[in-house]
């Protein structure tokens, strides 16, 4: 009864017209921007942070969560019309989504992710109204050794993520590793692989990375095709709409990634990111026909973007009930808070019901317009494929050069991602995956830090890793996944299940 | 992006206000406040804060741009660099502007001390000496050290990182105790001490007081004292690290104004009578009130240089006794 006199109070805060309206012009920068390549929600919710001073400081926090939402939805209409990620959580959506896209089905693809991702909006958002302070709690009892065993199972998984060559997956998971060491190790101040850079002291941003290997790595191998197979559209479109067969095959790996996402989710730091990996990872596991990933697989962009959203919302949970940001945009957003005198901390709920519950409320109402400005510009983007690509490669290096500029303000991040641009586009030809060298770049810092850190708090005894259940749990986890990798007896399957 | 909307409001400003204005009258164009660190934290909301009093105040935009990166050297140095007429300004702070010139002196193309002058110092963010409740049971300050002594080496701090000012406070605070514990760094700043504290990966810090009060109220930290000329309001039984015995051990987190030093005095005027008129205005007090910031700015533009050379001296000294080793 509770559940719903809390969602009355939300309701009631959340659908006031001024609300109303900041939710619909968050979604609707937030889309705009996201559609822009690589200029993500950090700089737009930064510069309109002076504004939220002088408002309400709800409809402030409603306004700057729309554009995060908004611009996770806008990241993933790039990745699947010309293959480049908007924001790490897009990644995956760039495998099957652009292979829809080039087999006619843009269209499908899009409308496929905003379903998704609305869907898995609303169920977390339940989740979060229902069960904010227990969740919260799976957050705090994740200390190093816990995730040092979490990001090992996400590792193990990432071997599955490779649909090629098991030794190029696992090729591409270390030199993603080594990317990794770039910077200044946080356990001795020293500084690794930096070549007297001084821009590459606080090590590489994960957006130079990914827009370059992407978005740039895409162009150049475009570029070096003749012109008549150039166009991202080989082939016509056929058709906007799902068919009855893309939901059939598609609602089981919403309902996964769903869960998982909203799990991952909580965890700070790599959480979100790790949620669309592992929820693609899981339904190339089990589906029948795995061959189908990275070929055009509806599942392969219903579950990363069901899992990328459904994180996102969940990830609003530690950042409210602790105060504590798991991500760029949440610090962004206890800014925000802090201006107005709000910590964000365990007594919000009781302190300040409105504000709390009306911030959830909002989730599901951002969600839904995302929705409605999203299905009817479906339309619209697939027609900006008909730009001849001549034209098109122009504005995508422009946007990613913007985009790249923008998250440090940095020239020396633009040049690193045009060098990653020329690698993705080795990669390409040596028919390696740029998206396990990602993951394994996102994991390996953490999960060094960690190792190192558990080692600090055990005095050196690695038993911590077994002592701790949840650490004990996900290391069977990872030795399960190897097993099943690994074991000759089966291998003759694996190889099917990576025939691709 | 705000680079752009820069360029081409000032553009827009110089075609409709002719040179001759710009020559006259400062501010006749937006100016750029560079920030060292990514938006969200601290410095970046005072610069955010200042930045819109201050456009009141003196009728044209402050744009602030963020260029996180090399313990801040990047941003000192696109500031330093930029041409000397005050529409490149940075705000900055303790570890930024004066321990990185010390510590990293050798990674600057600029000589900080020369080419770098400060406008005003802004505020003082006062910080706690913390405990987590998570498996941990410490009294007081007292208490901390007998329980450190009969364990040596087994509490576990956590700071912003190798060379940080909540590094080197514990420890020198572990030096004047007698007391030995294990260093957890956490390079991702407060938030991640935070959650190191909260889920008990450390038991200690040197935290600053905005960032851990909500934790405080819930019961997961305690407070045992704080780094402050005076208790803070708000947590009267909360002694001073001085009452607690340890006078001069903890860093008073300041965050100032500069600009290149090369910049016309009578810009530098005008922009400190701005300052000054910004931080009497009833938001602005009222926005770092609640975070519990002292707003402590500086008497004059003369005291602000003075000031910050006795920092940079202060830190040299602090630096060359308690030797933290870089790996290099």
């Amino acid at each position: 009864m509770e559940f719903f006199d809390n969602l009355a109070i939300g309701f009631g805060v959340a659908l006031t017209p001024a609300n109303l309206g900041f939710a619909f012009l968050g979604a609707m920068v937030g889309t705009l921007i996201g559609v822009l390549p690589g200029i993500g929600p950090i700089a737009t919710i930064a510069m309109l942070l002076p504004l939220t001073f002088h408002l309400e400081p709800l409809s402030g926090l409603i306004m700057l969560a729309g554009i995060f939402y908004g611009a996770q939805y806008g990241g993933s209409t790039t990745a699947i019309l010309v293959n480049l990620p908007g924001e790490t959580s897009s990644v995956m959506t760039c495998i099957d989504g652009h292979q829809m896209a080039r087999q006619g089905r843009a269209g499908v693809a899009l409308a496929v992710a905003a379903i998704s991702s609305f869907f898995a909006g609303c169920i977390s958002t339940a989740l979060i109204a229902g069960f904010a302070p227990p969740l919260a709690k799976i957050g705090q009892s994740f200390g190093a050794p816990e995730y040092f065993s979490l990001m090992l199972l996400g590792l193990v998984a990432a071997v599955v993520l490779a649909h090629g060559s098991i030794l190029k997956a696992v090729a591409m998971i270390v030199l993603g590793l080594l990317v990794g060491l770039v910077g200044t190790d946080g356990n001795t101040g020293g500084t690794r692989f930096t070549f007297d850079i001084r821009e590459l002291i606080d090590g590489i941003d994960v957006a130079t990375l990914a827009i370059g290997l992407f978005g740039v790595g895409e162009v150049i191998s475009n570029l070096s095709r003749p012109e008549e197979q150039r166009s991202v559209i080989a082939q016509k479109i056929t058709r906007l709409w799902p068919t009855g067969d893309d939901f059939r095959r598609s609602w089981r790996a919403v309902l996964r990634g769903t869960a998982l996402g909203s799990i991952l989710g909580v965890l700070p730091g790599g959480g979100a990111t790790l949620s669309s990996f592992a929820a693609y990872a899981l339904e190339k596991k089990v589906s029948r026909e795995p061959s189908r990933f990275g070929r055009g697989a509806v599942e392969g962009v219903a579950a990363p973007e069901s899992a990328n959203n459904a994180g996102a919302q969940t990830s609003f949970i530690p950042m409210l009930t602790l105060g504590i940001p798991g991500n760029a945009v949440m610090a962004l957003m206890i800014g925000a808070l802090t201006i107005h005198g709000i910590q964000p901390g365990p007594q919000i709920m009781s302190e300040r019901p409105q504000l709390f519950w009306g911030m959830v409320a909002s989730m599901w109402v951002g969600n839904l317009m995302l929705v409605i400005i999203n299905l009817p510009l479906i339309g619209i983007w697939v027609q900006l494929l008909k730009v001849p690509y001549r034209f098109l490669y122009l504005a995508i290096l422009l946007f990613c050069a913007i985009g790249v500029y923008t998250v440090n303000n940095s020239s020396a991040a633009v040049l690193l991602a045009a060098f990653f641009g020329v690698v993705g586009f080795i990669l390409m030809k040596l028919d390696c995956e740029p998206a396990p060298m990602i993951l394994g770049f996102v994991l390996g810092p953490l999960m060094e830090e960690n190792l190192r850190r558990a080692m600090k708090i055990a005095s050196g005894d690695p038993m911590i890793f077994v002592q701790r259940p949840i650490s004990l749990g996900l290391l069977i986890a990872a030795a399960l996944l190897l097993l099943i990798v690994a074991l000759p007896a089966i291998r003759g399957k694996r190889e099917e299940v990576f025939q691709g | 992006m705000k680079r752009l909307t820069l360029m081409l409001l000032s553009g827009f400003a110089l075609a409709i206000g002719g040179t001759a204005v710009a020559q006259d009258k400062y501010p006749s164009k937006p100016v750029k406040i560079v920030v060292p660190y990514a938006p969200g934290g601290g410095t970046d909301i005072t610069a955010r804060i200042f930045g819109d009093q201050l456009k009141n105040g003196l009728g044209q935009q402050f744009v602030v741009e963020n260029k996180p990166g090399a313990f801040g050297i990047l941003a000192v140095e696109e500031m330093a660099r930029s041409r000397p007429d005050g529409y490149t300004l940075m705000i900055g702070n303790v570890s930024t502007n004066a321990i990185t010139p010390v510590l990293f002196k050798n990674k600057f193309k600029i000589d900080f001390e020369k080419d770098v002058v400060s406008v005003a110092r802004l505020n003082i963010y006062p910080s706690f000496l913390i405990v987590t409740n998570t498996n941990f049971d410490v009294k007081d300050v007292k208490d901390l050290m007998t329980q450190a002594k009969t364990n040596p080496g087994k509490i576990r701090y956590t700071s912003a990182g190798i060379g940080s000012f909540p590094h080197f406070d514990m420890e020198i605070f572990a030096r004047r105790a007698g007391i030995e514990m294990n260093h957890i760094p956490n390079k991702t700043g407060a938030a991640g001490m935070l959650n190191d504290l909260v889920v008990g990966d450390a038991q200690v810090a040197f935290l600053n007081s905005a960032s851990s009060a909500a934790m405080i109220k819930a019961g997961k930290l305690k407070p045992l004292a704080v780094v402050a000329e005076q208790r803070v309001p708000g947590y009267p039984d909360v002694p001073t690290m001085a009452e607690a015995g340890f006078k001069g051990v903890g860093t008073l987190h300041w965050q100032s104004m500069l600009a290149p030093a090369a910049t016309p005095r009578p810009v530098i005027d005008t922009l400190f009578k701005a300052v000054v008129e910004a931080s009497k205005q009833p938001a602005l007090k009222e926005a770092f009130d609640k975070q519990l910031v002292s707003l402590k700015i500086s008497e004059s533009p003369d005291e602000a240089k003075t000031w910050l050379k006795g920092e940079l001296d202060a830190w040299r000294k602090i630096t060359s006794e308690v030797k933290i080793e870089l790996a290099e």
